[in-house]
């Protein structure tokens, strides 16, 4: 109960095409995760499957029914919006409630939804208070608590983390993972964020125009891109792109991850100069400018002692670089 | 030892103008009308005699009967505002931030457009189109065959109030549209949307959400028609003249107050009277107003989105 179908659904906004005709099929249970760049139309994406937008052409299935003239309310979806969205002069019980009390649900049973969910988020302390009496992370689960009350076949995130500093948005995410297995719900989730994206979901959909780039879990994604656009967006620090000629290659991209280029002081593979280093204790990062390919950068375990401005030569791991052509389409 | 703090002129020097000014053409008028209310005018001039003036305002039935009739008909001015006018503009209010509406910009200027009329033109223009002999009102009533229902509405004592009260809320609903309307759009579109996908639409959605989120504008508009209806005088002057007929059924506090400080055809301007009625006026408006701050609005919440 909450297997999702979108069939070649677009988004025409007056003459702009938001949305360029997207297949997507979600099992039920499943986590995915949309990301893309800003503007790629992916939170528009998960309106038009909550219903908050209208769908130009192509329909949404949901559990095998047609929704796509259904209002809203009508689809058993729950949304968790970016802003929280909470009704500001309700208190966090009627906030939680007046999904089930606008339904007609009996007091017995909007207590009893409200009592599980609060206790699922740790609310219950709160649960007296207004929006304005919470800290930013308290209303986000508020607004969770929300959506979990109405014991949606569907939940809708959109962006739900970028409002919170960075500590909360790791417990934050760690607490969605936590519901999803515990609801065992299907939830649809937007960010800009590669590493939520990563961390969270099933599977990923990335973005770009209105378009899928792809489609896969996250460690396919990683390991397995089909272009330059989903190598690039997918890993952080970001991808090394070499230009394929310099190499030897007959490609006309070669794709290596930071992790997947060795650095030495000798030897005669790309020869760059250290224009940067980063030391995070765990691992360190080296930016290397190369005349050839550009700034790269390299990731190393541990701490290392580069310094600026010193000479260094860099190799790539052969059988871990990706190969991509002139459009930017993966070569296998 | 301390260094004492030096003086510090600049806030004066800040405050000074708003001070001035608000004291000479505010306080000193208000007190000055306040002192006036205790004198009484004598061949040999002022002659001090304490509440007097109120002792005969409220016990003389010559001017106690005239004050509680203004009185009277002032509150039901108030009510019609209140029943008519702010309803009204909430209801074109929530109309106007309807996304599907076109020509919103339109109706919103058209429905406020009477606001910046003078009121000598808004009843002067309402005392034609009422007129039985040349009037459009019952020709036009009588293009949809109610010619029957029309009558003359400002000449009749029973129904002359309620007719220049409407004038009124015709010229005014646009205040109460334009600040609810204002309200209305601070409510993000992110809760609305919420409210939707909840299963909140309609007129659900404006009794459970948007009406809670606009309740402290309510109050400042209730507040500003109360005070603007017990000073009101202009659009009964304009309409009806100082003696507000007919037989005084549209007195109001302020045609009361004018006929009495300035006099009117055959009644002899009595300035110490005028003033009497002038401190009631500002002790009603100042209860009103007392009512409103502190039993009111400690109790509206303004909430943050």
């Amino acid at each position: 109960m909450g297997s999702l179908e979108l069939r070649n659904v677009t988004k025409v906004f007056g003459k702009t095409e938001i949305i360029k005709g997207i297949d997507l099929s979600v099992k039920d249970g499943e986590f995915v995760v949309f990301v893309g760049p800003s503007g790629c139309g992916k939170s528009t994406l998960l309106r038009m499957i909550a219903g908050l937008e209208d769908v130009t052409s192509g329909a949404v299935v949901l559990d095998g029914q047609d929704v796509t003239a259904v209002a809203p309310a009508k689809r058993g979806i729950a949304m968790v919006f970016q802003s929280y969205a909470l009704y500001p002069h309700l208190t966090v019980r009627d906030n939680m409630g007046l999904a089930l009390r606008q339904a007609g649900a009996p007091r017995s049973e909007i207590a009893q939804a409200v009592g599980r969910a609060s206790a699922m988020l740790a609310l219950d302390p709160y649960l007296e208070r207004r929006p304005a009496e919470l800290s930013g992370g308290q209303r986000q689960r508020v607004a969770i608590g929300r959506a979990i009350v109405r014991t949606p076949s569907l939940f809708l995130f959109d962006e739900p983390l970028s409002n919170l500093d960075a500590a909360l948005r790791v417990a934050t995410r760690i607490e969605i993972a936590r519901l999803h297995r515990e609801l065992g719900a299907t939830m649809i989730y937007v960010t800009h964020d590669q590493v939520e994206a990563m961390t969270l979901a099933d599977r990923i959909v990335v973005l770009r125009a209105g378009q899928v780039e792809q489609v896969g879990r996250p460690m396919e994604l990683y390991n397995d891109p089909a272009n330059t656009f989903v190598a690039g967006f997918i890993g952080s620090p970001r991808m090394n792109f070499l230009k394929g000629a310099a190499l030897g290659e007959s490609a006309d991209t070669v794709g290596v991850r930071p992790e997947h280029l060795a650095i030495s002081r000798q030897g005669n593979a790309i020869p760059g100069t250290v224009s940067h280093v980063e030391k995070l204790g765990g691992e360190t990062l080296v930016y290397v400018r190369s005349e050839v390919h550009g700034l790269l950068t390299v990731r190393l375990f541990g701490e290392q002692d580069f310094s600026v401005d010193e000479a260094v030569q860099l190799t790539p791991e052969p059988p871990r670089s990706l190969r991509f052509d002139a459009a930017g389409r993966r070569l296998r | 030892m301390t260094a004492r703090r030096p003086i510090r002129w600049h806030i004066a020097v800040f405050l000074a103008p708003a001070v001035l000014v608000y004291t000479a053409i505010m306080i000193v008028p208000l007190i000055g009308t306040l002192n006036l209310s205790l004198y009484r005018a004598t061949e040999t001039g002022p002659q001090f005699v304490g509440l007097g003036n109120f002792r005969t305002l409220f016990g003389d039935a010559l001017w106690s009967d005239a004050f509680w009739n203004a009185l009277g008909n002032n509150v039901w001015f108030f009510i019609i505002h209140m029943l008519v006018q702010n309803p009204i503009g909430i209801l074109l209010a929530a109309l106007l931030s309807s996304p599907r509406l076109r020509l919103a910009a339109f109706y919103r200027t058209a429905i406020f457009v009477p606001t910046v009329l003078s009121f000598v033109i808004v009843g002067f223009v309402w005392k034609l189109i009422l007129s039985p002999l040349w009037g459009i009102a019952p020709s036009m009533l009588g293009a949809v065959g109610l010619k029957g229902l029309f009558a003359p509405w400002l000449g009749q004592e029973g129904s002359a109030l309620t007719a220049l009260a409407l004038v009124s809320v015709w010229q005014f609903v646009g205040i109460p549209m334009m600040l609810i309307y204002a309200a209305l759009l601070s409510i993000p579109d992110e809760v609305m949307e919420a409210a939707e996908m909840d299963g909140i639409t309609g007129w659900s959605r404006f009794w459970k959400v948007q009406l809670p989120l606009i309740l402290p504008s309510i109050g400042i508009i209730s507040i500003l028609t109360f005070v603007g209806n017990f000073n009101a005088f202009d659009l009964i002057y304009v309409a009806q003249g100082a003696l507000a007929g007919p037989d005084f059924a549209t007195d109001i506090l302020g045609t009361f107050l004018y006929r009495t400080f300035f006099g009117f055809q055959l009644q002899i301007g009595d300035p110490n009277m005028g003033a009497a009625i002038a401190t009631a006026m500002f002790l009603i408006i100042l209860a009103g107003v007392c009512v409103y701050l502190f039993g009111i609005q400690t109790r509206l919440r303004r909430y943050q989105f």
